[in-house]
């Protein structure tokens, strides 16, 4: 039997609905007359379920998952590691420090772009934002040890 | 209708106060980037400009954000035509005929059809919204617990059936973001749910941080910088007006795309791109010429540029009117406003007469705004399409932090728009659209209240439902739509949807 993405996709959400299930043991699920806090997740997750059973069972009209292209996964994963250090250090070092960081490393590791290039894009680019949002739309900016 | 008249002055008083001109400018301006920019859709353009609007008022926040939504469908086209790359979804039909005829030295028209047919059809819409809208809330404040919970049950069976991606994604979908709209204190027991002892995760998972994350975050994840690559034709200003053979080869397919865009803008789904889908296979048909279509056909331009944005302001109708999101992005506008404190509902009319009518009013200014800026600034929009896609997706990961942080100033929020970031690019992968789940998480807390109370007060007895009139009315065409998509299902036929799936696919990747 050839994997299907929909077979994938299908097991994905019915592990998804048992989890679901899973984490909604304390909430009760109440009477009819009275519908407890957990009455409308454990429906859904069991529609979630029942779905996923569905897309499993019908997945002869997707394709083979082997065909599914992931040559833009080194690509997506290395602009979401960079993005989530960025996030990490958010509000340690503040807005200016580490959105330039951010788009110099995107510009440079990833796009291979010229070190100048991406030093000065990404410092004017992130400076005039932070000009913008701070004096213009007077919205304040995540501030970090240095004051900016 | 002398009330309405009168309210509508009393909007236009508004709307054309010299800072809400300006805020329906800057919305316009940017909206028209955003649809001019590939990679950022209307969605994620909203989302992330969001934060900006937290300065303003409320009414001042809806007419930016909403000039943002209509300008983007505007300025979708000029991608489409210029370098036959959609802009964002609804423009992926005018990519065919427009820049069939940019290559024939006819881009200043086929800019100035597209132009003018969204103009019409923009203030078309209007009109009516202007007329329809507030009779609908009228008739909407008579809904109770089990009306609410029928006309939500029936607005994602409507979303599901008219998606042309399979019933089961689209429920899938709408599952996920009901389950995900769970998170939180529960507002009848005062329970946390799944919060995972995160005090941010007690007042839920807001809509920016996951419509940022699945369609911004999302996007520029599945689309590498190297595969983003066009030639753009620059028109020339003196070739910007059509001649008498394409304007009257324009004016029909105007008037039925106008009429389309706006039926099918009422109806939840996609509507703004089922309707370009829909207008483009309607003048194929009537066409007395068809085999001009895909070889710069005028109507190939003017029917769907004018459905999509007849589309955009018929889903204001339910939204204004009955406080319910027809599309994603009708539920960050109707979140936009929350923000401000502003609940919208049937009784916005009402409570908010400045917002509504301010609202309306200024979507007669920003249509005409949207006509004088989108012709003469096309050399402007061409140069922004000149910048790579290398420099451009670095920044706008950077609004994409600075608008979900700014929400709540909360890193959690981050967080959360990186997951969906990921969760985005895998539910391409398999082919699932993320619309209906951002949909899902909307009127998540809404319909369960309403299911909630609604057996409450009937003591348990699901019978309520069909008791009452409205709601088994609505419940009656719900389940109409299931028997028919069940019966295309038995029957293993291609109905209309699998073909527009079929062409939506093929015209993507053409």
């Amino acid at each position: 039997m050839t994997l299907r993405a929909d077979h994938v996709a299908g097991a994905a959400f019915i592990a998804f609905g048992v989890l679901v299930i899973a984490l909604s043991g304390d909430l009760p699920m109440g009477e009819l007359s009275m519908p407890g806090s957990g009455f409308m997740p454990k429906i859904l997750a069991g529609f979630t379920i029942a779905f996923g059973i569905v897309l499993i069972v019908r997945a002869g009209e997707s394709r083979p998952f082997a065909e599914i292209e992931w040559n833009d996964a080194v690509h997506a994963a290395a602009v979401t590691v960079i993005t989530g250090i960025a996030v990490y250090f958010f509000e340690m070092l503040g807005f200016l420090t580490t959105m330039v960081a951010m788009m110099f490393v995107l510009l440079v590791a990833i796009e291979r772009r010229p070190l100048h290039y991406a030093a000065l894009y990404s410092f004017g680019v992130v400076g005039l934002t932070y000009l913008t949002f701070v004096y213009v739309l007077k919205t304040p900016l995540v501030t970090g040890p240095f004051g900016f | 209708m002398d009330a309405t008249l009168h309210s509508l002055l009393t909007g236009f008083s508004v709307a054309l106060q010299l800072d809400n001109v300006w805020y329906a400018f800057l919305g316009c301006l940017v909206g028209t980037l955003v649809g001019v920019l590939p990679g950022i859709g209307p969605l994620s353009g909203i989302s992330i400009l969001l934060p900006v609007t937290y300065g303003l008022n409320a009414t001042q926040a809806v007419i930016m954000l909403a000039g943002i939504y209509y300008g983007s469908q505007y300025g979708g086209s000029t991608t489409s035509i210029l370098m036959r790359i959609p802009g964002e979804a609804s423009s992926v039909m005018t990519c065919v005929d427009g820049h069939a005829m940019a290559k024939k030295g006819r881009a200043g028209a086929a800019l100035c059809i597209a132009a003018i047919g969204s103009w019409i059809a923009g203030t078309f819409g209007v009109v009516v919204l202007t007329v329809v809208a507030p009779p609908l809330a009228t008739l909407a404040v008579r809904f109770g617990p089990p009306e609410y919970t029928a006309l939500l049950i029936l607005g994602l069976i409507f979303l599901a059936y008219m998606s042309s991606s399979s019933l089961i994604r689209t429920l899938l979908m709408a599952c996920l973001g009901l389950l995900l709209g769970m998170i939180g204190i529960d507002n009848m027991t005062g329970h946390f749910r799944y919060s995972f002892d995160l005090a941010e995760l007690g007042d839920g998972i807001g809509i920016v941080p996951v419509a940022v994350g699945l369609f911004g975050l999302g996007e520029i994840l599945s689309t590498p910088s190297t595969n983003v690559v066009g030639e753009v034709i620059q028109p020339r200003l003196r070739d910007l007006l059509p001649n008498r053979q394409e304007w009257r080869d324009a004016a029909f397919p105007i008037a039925r795309g106008t009429v389309l865009g706006f039926i099918i803008g009422i109806i939840p789904g996609s509507a703004h791109v089922i309707s370009s889908f829909l207008s483009y296979a309607l003048e194929k048909r009537v066409s007395k010429h068809p085999e001009e279509f895909g070889k710069g056909a005028v109507a190939g331009v003017a029917g769907p540029e004018s459905a999509n944005n007849s589309a955009s302001t018929g889903a204001f109708v339910p939204m204004l009117a009955l406080g319910i999101p027809t599309s994603p992005i009708t539920a960050v506008l109707i979140g936009a406003l929350m923000l401000h404190g502003i609940s919208v509902g049937p009784t916005l009319v009402n409570d908010h007469p400045d917002v509504f009518w301010g609202f309306v009013a200024s979507m007669y200014v920003g249509n005409l705004m949207l006509l004088a800026l989108n012709l003469p600034l096309v050399s402007v929009f061409v140069t922004v399409l000149r910048i790579p896609y290398a420099y451009l997706y670095p920044l706008i990961i950077m609004f994409c932090v600075i608008g979900v942080y700014e929400v709540n100033n909360s890193v959690v929020d981050v967080w959360i728009m990186l997951i969906m970031g990921v969760l985005g690019y895998w539910l391409r992968k398999f082919n699932f659209d993320p619309a209906p789940l951002v949909l899902g998480l909307v009127i998540s807390p809404i319909l369960e209240q309403s299911l909630r109370q609604s057996l409450i007060m009937s003591n348990g007895d699901y019978l309520i439902f069909f008791q009452r009139p409205i709601s088994l009315g609505l419940l009656g065409v719900a389940a109409g739509l299931l028997v028919l998509a069940a019966l295309a299902l038995i029957r293993a036929r291609a109905d209309w949807r699998t073909r527009l799936a079929e062409a939506e696919a093929g015209e993507a990747e053409a």
